[in-house]
């Protein structure tokens, strides 16, 4: 499977920046701290299961 | 005006509070924020610290050094006092154990009951966040990783220092003292304020990347799959016994839009490098080079103040190895200058947080 960790980041960034280019900055910084290049996945990436489990963490914590 | 900055430097904790009170006694105290010497008892500390402003929030962590209006100090107290014309409100909060998992959702729980949101509802543009974290914990990443997942809201800070003896340090809120602990203050200010995060180094060409990472002990273990020591040694073209005397000058960041995030290396060991902050696999990290910390440091106060208009004061969490290279260069007398015209207070830290915990950085909130 590939594709899963850009969708999950793009869902990220949208529920927390909400259009606000500021944020979505911010965010994208906090995922490099967590090792996670956000602009480097691509609908064609592989599905690396440790990246998916650190973004299922932080999900968690948006609801 | 209504933020004042003072300092003492009296032997007992009695006479450098009492002086402290004095100096703050023309304003109504909401808040007071300071940063002690490790000469100080910390219980002792803490409860006079509370006692002497028992309607205020009081808190504060030891240092490495301590900073004030105009100058850098050891063996001393400098705190910061605030009115209710520069702060609304504020809400301490202490994670008392850094191991509870479930202790920034609690911290954050108690301010969404005082201010009457969720921290994800409150606007990061009315509110700011401080923590101040034991030194010594090693779990810093842990928890500002924590809080940038709950919150939008920008918590900057500071690692607890202890004169440089690596022994103990603490964290004082609620006239209490604490370790293995943070405290966190939510503030609300009644004015604008903003942010500086300065590192003095340029970016150079050459990149490692983390192929093998003990990221609980801060250990990396290869970069580019060869032992981490023998990879940094090659990149800047010296031989591995020569490495640690190029940590201060070249520490290692990860650059983000072109601002490195630091990472500073600590020692070596059996072929690996262990650093003062996370080092995560997979990241790439850029070799950086040491400039001049007065002139970046008085170019980002310059632009703060051009943003803000003015200042009416300033918290500097400042790197104890910022500190000690000043000290190398005979240059804490310039660097205190830069913040003689503004309240200031701050002291030296064992580690910085701005977004994540970093290395070799002052992070200040600045108050207009």
């Amino acid at each position: 499977m590939a594709g899963k960790i850009k969708t999950m980041i793009d869902s990220i960034i949208q529920q927390r920046a909400k259009n606000n280019p500021m944020l979505e900055g911010v965010i994208r910084t906090k995922l490099m701290l967590k090792g996670i290049d956000s602009k480097k996945y691509t609908a064609q990436s592989d599905d690396d299961p440790a990246v998916i489990s650190k973004l299922e963490a932080l999900v968690k914590d948006l609801k | 005006m209504n933020i004042v900055s003072a300092y003492s430097s009296a032997e007992s904790v009695a006479a450098a509070v009492c002086e402290l009170q004095g100096e703050f006694a023309n304003l109504d105290v909401k808040m007071v924020v300071y940063y002690a010497s490790s000469k100080y008892a910390p219980e002792a500390v803490s409860l006079k610290m509370q006692e002497a402003f028992p309607a205020a929030a009081v808190f504060g962590c030891s240092t490495a050094g301590e900073i004030a209006s105009g100058k850098m100090m050891t063996n001393s107290i400098t705190a910061m006092a605030f009115n209710a014309q520069a702060l609304s409100d504020v809400e301490i909060a202490v994670v008392e154990n850094l191991q509870d998992e479930q202790g920034v959702e609690q911290a954050f729980a108690s301010f969404a009951r005082h201010f009457g949101a969720s921290m994800l509802d409150l606007n990061p543009k009315r509110y700011v966040g401080i923590v101040l974290v034991d030194g010594l914990s090693g779990a810093e990443e842990r928890l500002i990783d924590k809080i940038g997942d709950l919150t939008d809201i920008t918590f900057i800070g500071g690692s607890a220092g202890d004169d440089l003896k690596f022994a103990a340090t603490h964290v004082y809120a609620n006239g209490k003292s604490y370790q293995g602990a943070a405290v966190l203050a939510l503030l609300k200010p009644a004015v604008e304020f903003s942010f500086i995060k300065t590192q003095s180094f340029n970016v150079l060409p050459e990149t490692l990347v983390v192929t093998k990472a003990n990221e609980e002990k801060r250990e990396v273990v290869e970069f580019d799959n060869q032992p981490a020591a023998e990879a940094y040694a090659r990149a800047l073209g010296i031989s591995v016994a020569e490495a640690a005397d190029r940590f201060m000058h070249n520490p290692v960041g990860l650059v983000i839009d072109g601002e490195p995030f630091v990472r500073s290396p600590q020692r070596i060991k059996d072929g690996s490098m262990f650093f003062y902050c996370g080092v995560v696999e997979g990241m790439e990290l850029s070799i950086l080079e040491s400039t001049d910390i007065i002139d970046d440091t008085r170019k980002a106060l310059g632009e703060a103040r051009a943003q803000l208009g003015s200042i009416s004061g300033v918290i500097n969490f400042n790197c104890i190895l910022r500190t000690l290279e000043l000290e190398q260069k005979q240059a804490t007398v310039a660097y205190g200058a830069l913040f003689a015209e503004v309240p200031t207070v701050g002291f030296s830290t064992y580690g910085e947080q701005y977004i994540g915990h970093i290395n070799q950085t002052a992070t200040m909130l600045l108050f207009k």
